[in-house]
Order: structure tokens, then sequence, then C-alpha cells
């Protein structure tokens, strides 16, 4: 990873070192994984689900994108979507609805940087 | 002695991780992790989980397992190895996002070792997870060692119980051999005593032990022989009345003989061997020596003993008689020319005879 792209991704709210200490140094495996999420479609099956009011499915795309952001170190994103998940399981459509811009300013800052990421 | 020798302790030590979960980076972290010191086996649900489980049981050290999962989830599979006594002992960890609350106290009820949060930490987790690891490790190994001693034990005691039934046929067959008798005839006893009594309704109630016993107390039937002087003992002719009497009392010499040996009396052998010494020449109509026991009262044991010497004296050369050939020696007995002795048994015997010939070839 060169040094400019580390520095866009911790900008976005990326904890790279944190994130390669998970995958145990292992550069190749978390540079496969993190331009990976350029295709998670969990973010947009929230989005969708949150639209037609459907509580359970937006808990459990939101969960698993919260499961996916920890595991990269996505963290400023791993707030925002933690922040939507708490209130989907109390099943409170509005009030998620009401973080939902936060969490969508953090994805789409996150993958414009990933989206530069060369191979 | 060093019972421990041939126990291979570095072979079959389980050394495998189950990793199951549903998703992919998550199994692959988890495997980085961890693939440094054992090998890995992945599941994606908890049905795959179950199956590579039982699969690979032997293998496995430790299952990371998660809780969200289509098909079957974590919850379901502890339930699935709870049910399975041989799963058991294996360590199961959850990880889940949701380390709390409610998934945690079943959890705990189902059995999981230890509850881990996502996004993993390595240090943290490996820690963790080694720990109990090696504890179980241990744990294994001890009571595999603990089984292979039971083991050792088992097979040596056999050892001894097969030198002493030796032993008390080499003492039977020299007793017997004054009398011009080899080895073969106790054997002979011995087994079709077995044979009646193992194979036939006459030994109806008898527990397989009960009837080893038997068939080595039968051995010993006639060592009160010993007590009788050679001059009777091989005594080509008839014997007079006063001889006759001397004869008979190989029986009561039989049994006291058998009670001064005190390690035989703690033995389970001891009642029956002093009983078909003591009464082999019993006969069913009470006229037999030396209690004049009738019917019933005489053991079966010794009724079969006493048909079985019959049976073998007639159809083997002897120094008063010749052989009689093994339909003649049926006829004699059936006809009472050998003694009386219990019908039913009788017919049974005539049913097994043709079997027992095959002790003769």
């Amino acid at each position: 990873m060169n040094e400019k792209l580390r520095k866009k991704l911790i900008q976005a709210g990326a904890d790279t070192d944190g994130a390669l200490e998970r995958f145990m140094g292992n550069e190749g495996l978390y540079t496969r994984f993190a331009r990976g999420f350029r295709e998670d479609g969990n973010y947009d099956a929230l989005l969708k689900a949150m639209e037609a009011g459907d509580v359970k499915a937006a808990f459990n795309a939101a969960h698993t994108l919260k499961g996916v952001t920890g595991n990269l170190s996505f963290n400023r994103l791993y707030e925002k979507v933690s922040e939507v998940v708490e209130p989907l399981r109390r099943e409170d459509l509005e009030e998620a609805g009401k973080k939902l811009p936060a969490l969508t300013d953090a994805y789409e800052e996150l993958i414009r940087v990933l989206e530069e990421w060369e191979a | 002695m060093d019972i421990n020798k041939d126990f291979d302790r570095t072979g079959n030590t389980p050394d495998t991780l189950l990793i199951v979960d549903d998703d992919a980076m998550n199994r692959a972290i988890l495997r980085e992790i961890f693939q440094g010191s054992y090998q890995i086996e992945e599941a994606a649900n908890g049905q795959e989980g179950l199956e590579r489980l039982l699969e690979c049981r032997e293998r496995i050290c430790a299952v990371l397992l998660d809780v969200v999962m289509p098909v079957m989830n974590g919850l379901e599979l502890l339930q699935e190895i709870k049910k399975r006594e041989e799963l058991a002992p294996i360590p199961v960890f959850l990880i889940t996002a949701d380390a709390a609350g409610d998934t945690l106290r079943r959890a705990y009820e189902l059995g999981v070792m230890d509850v881990i949060g996502k996004p993993v930490t390595p240090y943290v987790v490996r820690r963790r997870v080694d720990s109990v690891v090696e504890l179980f490790l241990s744990r294994k190994k001890m009571s595999d060692l603990v089984e292979f001693q039971k083991q050792e034990l088992i097979d040596r005691e056999m050892e001894i119980l097969n030198l002493n039934k030796g032993m008390v046929e080499a003492l039977a067959t020299a007793i017997e051999f004054r009398s011009g008798e080899s080895g073969e005839h106790v054997r002979r006893i011995s087994h079709i005593t077995r044979y009646m009594l193992g194979k036939t309704p006459l030994g109806d109630g008898i527990p397989k032990e009960m009837l080893e016993h038997i068939t080595l107390a039968a051995v010993m039937h006639d060592v009160g022989k010993i007590a009788i002087s050679d001059a009777i003992l091989n005594k080509p002719g008839r014997l007079t009345a006063e001889e006759y009497e001397i004869m008979k009392q190989h029986t009561v010499l039989g049994a006291a003989l058998l009670e001064k040996i005190p390690q035989l009396r703690n033995h389970k052998v001891y009642k029956y061997a002093c009983d078909i010494a003591r009464h082999h020449h019993e006969r069913w109509d009470g006229k037999g020596y030396p209690d004049g026991l009738k019917g019933e009262e005489i053991s079966v044991w010794s009724q079969v003993v006493a048909l079985a010497d019959v049976y073998d004296a007639l159809v083997s050369e002897r120094v008063y008689k010749k052989a009689f050939d093994c339909d003649t020696a049926v006829r004699m007995i059936r006809n009472g020319e050998c003694g009386v002795f219990n019908p039913e048994m009788l017919e049974y015997f005539e049913e097994a005879e043709k079997d027992l010939r095959v002790f003769y070839s």
C-alpha cells in the first residue's frame, strides 16, 4: 500500500495499522478484502430496507455491515453503522432513520478512496 | 516393569481448529490468526459445522463458532453438540459481535468455554483459545494413558489366568498319568462339560464367567486319585469289595485335598471344584457315592462331569477294557449299563453326542 493511499484511508476514518494487525500482517489478504468492500451489498440493502420500512431486513443488513467494517477497522463508518444498528435492534425505524445520513456520509467518503485503490 | 513403555504420547494428538462462520472474511481472519499452530477446518453454517465435527472428531481440539448463521445457527449447533456424548469434551468458543445479554447466558448454559467479541484482536483470541486447548489436550492425554494402562492390566490378568489354567491342567494330568490316563482325558472331560453346559439347555442360566469356572473345576475331578495306591489304581482285573471301598474314597479325598490349598479356597473355582470332585460318582437314583445324593440334589455340573467321565471311559482304551465305538457307548449309557443318569440330561447328551466326537479326532 502506498503512503498516499494510506493517508487517504486514515483520513476517511480507517485504522490501517489496526486492520493489518488483525490480518496478522498479511497485506495481500487485507488488500483483497478491503478492496472487496466496494462490492459489499449490505449498504445498499440497508437503504432499500429502510425505504421499504422493513425493520428486520434493515437490522440484518446493518448488523452485517457493522461486522465487516469492524473487521476492516473502517472505524468512523463502524461507529456510524453502530448508531443505526442499535435503534433497529429496538425496532425503532424513526430513530434509525435519523442516524442514516451520517452513515451515508462516512460510507461515501470511504468508497471514494477505495475506488482509487489499484490492485 | 514400565507399563508406559509402548504408550504413544505424541501420536493421535488432536491438532485441528474448526471455524464455523458464514462470513468468509471472518473465517479468513481466524484462519490467518491460528494457522501457524493448528490445522484448520472451516464450515459456513451450523449444519456444515456439525458434519465436519462428526467427520473429524478425533482431530479437533477446539471449535470457533459464530452465532448468526443460516441453516443452523451457533446456539443450535451448541445444542446438537450437547446431545452427543462423544463431542462433549471438545472446547467451543463463541466468536460474536453480540457478546452480551441473553445469547451469552444461553451459550454458557450450553457449555461454551468462552465468549470472544468481534472484531477480534489476534493476541487476545490466541491466548484465550491456546490456554484452554492446552488444558484439553493434557486432560485427554491423561485419560488416554489411563485407558491404555487399564487395558494393559486386563491383558496381564488374562495372562495370569491362562497360566493358572495351564498349571491346574498339568497337575491333574500328572495325577491321572498314574492310572495310565493322559492329559487328553482331562481336557476332554473339560471340553465335554463346557459343551453340555454351554450349548444345551442344561446350562440355561449359567453365565459365561461361571461356565469358565466350572470348566476349570471339571479338570480337577479326579485329583483324589493321588491318594489311592498304584496296586488298586492300575489293577487290570476286577476290584475286591475292600479295594472298591478304597477306590471310592478318591471323591472325598479329592475334596479334602482341594480344601487344603489356601489360594484355591478364595477362588471362584473352588466351590465347583470341591463339589465336582466329591460328587462326580453320585447317581440319579441315589445309589451313588459318597453321599448318596438323589436327583436334583446333585448339582448339574457334577452330573455332567459324571456322564462325561463315563462316556470318555467307554470310548477310550483302559487298563481293564478295550475301547468301545461311539454308538455302542451311547447305547450302553442309555440302557443304564453304566450308571443311572438324569433322563433329560441323557436326551440332550444324545443330541449333542455327534458334536462331541470332534474332541476325539
